[in-house]
């Protein structure tokens, strides 16, 4: 701004002053000129009436002071010279001043120098007998003015530019200053400029504009944000180059960082094979899953590339939790395979016992043991069977089984009784004790929940051992415990007893006839009734399990 | 000019990362295959010792790329080439790892329980490496100068595990071989440290523009 300033300034005023310059030497050249032809005029009579009256003496000792006098005789011939020798003139007839003063009796001319740098003005005057005087007088012309001027000039220019330059800082810092100082925040309340309104209502325009516009952003972002920050899930929105934009609190608490690494690149945050591998995926545009183990869980890691018209924009990933599931799987799959072993074991001992006999190797007297074992191994399956069939009834929920009020005492006497005859062939004392404590609930879980635990009591018991079944109600609800003086569990094991067919001894636990399966159904039935077990053993002292029946809301 | 090179830069960061991810992974391994004795885990070392020598040329030539496209300038130039010293690093941490694997067999399955301190010097070198790369990865300081600091602990590691085969010897000179090759292990492990410790120092150079001399034994 500043320049262009001073450069229409520093124009306009060299402009003027050379325009000036110019009109006042062509309008003073001409009147001087004039003025000096007339002085010489006037001269150049006095001198003519000088030589009328002295003739050649008149022009002895003669000051000519700048002054050239010439004397021409009629034919044209010169007679004095003030400057140069006569003998070295030419005929001065022809000479446009001469022939006018022989004419006229007085003639004047001016002629530029072959150089042009001087110009002379000549004045002659005829005398009565025909000789001509003429005086002439050298004049600088317009250019020797001009060059002579040259100096002033320049300091002129010199001075109108740094005056301009001056002038022009000045001007565009007073345009720009309420320019600058214009309340952008608030455009229509500025006064400085009428010719400025038209922009600053387009800009309150656009300001309006943009703050809707930010407004609904940040809105929409709230609405993300609220949606995924309390997701269990983590999300993480990645670009093309896998710079992660967008982070939510699960996400970023699982890969041990914080907000501030939006930004930064997805591998700086997390750096295992499996992410680089989903990023390079991804990048390709490919849908890819990968299971991660971050804090001694399983994650599983969905990456889904974002496209948008045809390109891939960004990545979405998701990570979820799926330790549970996976162990939910291994359960499973452990079950079945257990499940066909426990179901094989006894059938094969039934058909290979059943081939014996009906091949007829067996001796009579040994058939009776083989009957024996055949009938035992299918009972051992019905058992078995029975019991998966109860855990699965269980699996589904209790919510078709009848609830009614159960006197959880009345439950435990009745199964300490029928176990009476297993207890004394262990060499194992039983006792209740307690008093009556109804509970709501499924007559037939709670009546396997007591009889599974006490059975266990007493075959995991040793001889002359004993086993306390206590019942009270409390809180509302009951308190059953079995205590017994037994092998105990040892602590490792403790955790995974309420497993299906899990066994702290496989050989021991055969050999009483289990199925691996009691426990399970103690703690299905349990969790049924919202009960709490706990489990508190000592090897090779006891074990005390307590369950705890909550006061029933139905 | 200045947005496509600092692509380039970041994705010279990533590659580094990648390969610092492998370097930890390669680690692992082999001090699992040690403790754990499992042979399937000591092959897998082997290719992924590869697949680090692809990466370090791979990172070597981004790195020149970048030298002489963008003729780098201060900040820059020290961090590419300290990337360039760093891979070399790396790339020795593979190869330290690999030549563990092949003694393994030498031992067949054998590490004295008395000789828990290899697997308590597996363990610090693993922290080391992770360590280092994770500096690198937060281009942090403090991390860095803890890797270098505790270079020391796994060298009293090697010095105690040495005092303790020299005395094996000593008492049952039959197990010579076999203290040899565990001793062999131990430098290896030892070498590691340093590689990591030399990692976390070109990450302080590439941050503060300073080298600090080098340990002993670097």
């Amino acid at each position: 701004m500043t320049k262009r300033i001073f450069r229409s300034i520093c124009f306009v005023a060299i402009a003027v002053f050379l325009a000036s310059v110019a009109l006042f030497l062509c309008v003073l050249y001409d009147y001087f000129g004039n003025v000096q032809q007339n002085q010489l005029k006037t001269q150049a009579e006095l001198a003519a009436q000088g030589v009328e009256n002295a003739g050649a003496d008149y022009f002895e000792g003669l000051d000519t002071g700048g002054v050239r006098i010439t004397w021409i005789d009629t034919d044209g011939e010169v007679l004095f010279d003030s400057e140069a020798s006569m003998a070295e003139m030419g005929n001065h007839l022809e000479r446009e001043e001469i022939k006018e003063a022989v004419e006229s009796g007085y003639g004047e001319s001016a002629r530029y120098s072959v150089t042009l740098m001087e110009r002379t003005l000549y004045s002659a005057v005829r005398l009565e007998d025909g000789t001509v005087v003429r005086l002439s007088v050298a004049q600088n012309t317009m250019l020797t003015l001009l060059l002579g001027m040259s100096q002033p000039i320049a300091i002129i220019i010199a001075i109108a530019a740094v005056l301009s330059f001056f002038l022009a800082y000045r001007l565009s810092r007073h345009i720009t200053e309420p320019l600058n100082r214009l309340n952008l925040e608030d455009p229509l309340n500025n006064e400085d400029y009428d010719e400025l309104s038209p922009l600053l209502r387009r800009i309150d325009a656009q300001q309006r504009q943009i703050r809707r516009q930010a407004g609904e952003l940040r809105k929409q972002q709230e609405e993300f944000e609220a949606v995924t920050e309390n997701m269990a899930e983590g999300i993480v929105l990645l670009n093309t180059k896998g710079v992660i934009l967008s982070i939510n609190r699960a996400a970023a608490a699982l890969f041990d960082t914080t907000r501030a690494c939006v930004g930064q690149h997805m591998l700086s945050v997390n750096r295992s094979r499996e992410m680089s591998e989903l990023l390079s995926e991804t990048e390709r545009g490919v849908l890819s899953e990968k299971t991660v183990e971050l804090k001694g869980r399983k994650y599983q890691l969905d990456a889904s590339p974002v496209s948008e018209d045809g390109s891939v924009t960004g990545a979405a990933l998701l990570v979820l939790d799926v330790t549970e599931k996976e162990r939910a799987e291994q359960m499973r799959r452990e079950f079945t395979a257990n499940v066909s072993h426990e179901l094989k074991t006894p059938l094969q001992i039934i058909a290979g016992s059943a081939e014996l006999l009906s091949n007829g190797i067996v001796k009579e007297e040994d058939r009776m043991g083989f009957y024996t074992r055949i009938q035992g191994e299918a009972q051992r399956m019905i058992r078995l069977v029975e019991d998966i069939i109860r855990l699965s009834h269980l699996d589904e929920g209790a919510d078709e089984m009848k609830r009614e009020d159960v006197d959880l005492f009345a439950l435990a006497d009745e199964t300490v009784k029928a176990l009476r005859a297993e207890a004394e062939s262990a060499h194992v004392a039983v006792e209740l004790e307690g008093e009556r404590a109804v509970i709501r609930g499924v007559s037939q879980l709670l009546q396997s929940i007591v009889y599974n635990l006490c059975d266990n009591a007493i075959k995991y018991n040793r001889p002359n051992g004993s086993v306390t079944v206590a019942v009270k109600p409390e809180n509302g609800g009951a308190v059953l415990s079995v205590t017994d003086t037994g092998i105990g569990i040892p602590p490792e094991h403790q955790d995974r007893i309420f497993e299906r067919f899990y066994r702290v001894d496989k050989s021991r636990s055969k050999e009483l006839g289990g199925t691996g399966l009691g426990l399970s159904i103690v703690k299905h039935a349990a969790r049924l009734h919202n009960a709490k077990i706990e489990l508190s053993s000592t090897e090779g002292i006891g074990t005390a399990v307590t369950v705890s029946f909550p006061e029933s809301l139905t | 000019m200045r947005t496509r090179f600092d692509e380039q830069l970041n994705a010279l960061n990533q590659e580094l990362i990648r390969m610092g991810a492998l370097c930890e992974e390669v680690i692992s391994l082999a001090a699992s295959a040690l403790i754990q004795k499992d042979d399937a885990l000591a092959a897998r070392i082997a290719p992924l010792d590869q697949t680090i020598d692809e990466k370090e040329r791979q990172i070597e030539s981004i790195c020149l790329r970048l030298l002489l496209q963008q003729q780098p300038v201060a900040r820059d130039l020290r961090q590419i080439s300290a990337a360039l010293k760093m891979v070399t690093d790396m790339e020795r941490i593979g190869d330290q790892a690999e030549d563990i694997a092949e003694i393994l067999p030498f031992l067949n399955g054998r590490t004295l329980p008395e000789h828990i301190e290899i697997r308590e010097m597996a363990r610090a070198t693993i922290r080391m490496v992770t360590d280092s790369v994770d500096a690198f990865v937060k281009q942090d300081i403090s991390i860095a100068e803890a890797v270098m600091a505790s270079d020391d602990t796994v060298d009293d590691y090697f010095v105690d595990i040495k005092n303790s085969l020299i005395s094996l010897i000593a008492q049952n000179p039959t197990e010579g071989e076999y203290a040899l090759d565990l001793l062999m292990v131990a430098k290896y492990f030892e070498r590691i440290g340093d590689h990591a410790a030399n990692i976390a120092g070109w990450v302080l150079f590439s941050v503060t523009g300073e080298k600090l001399t080098p340990q002993e034994g670097n």
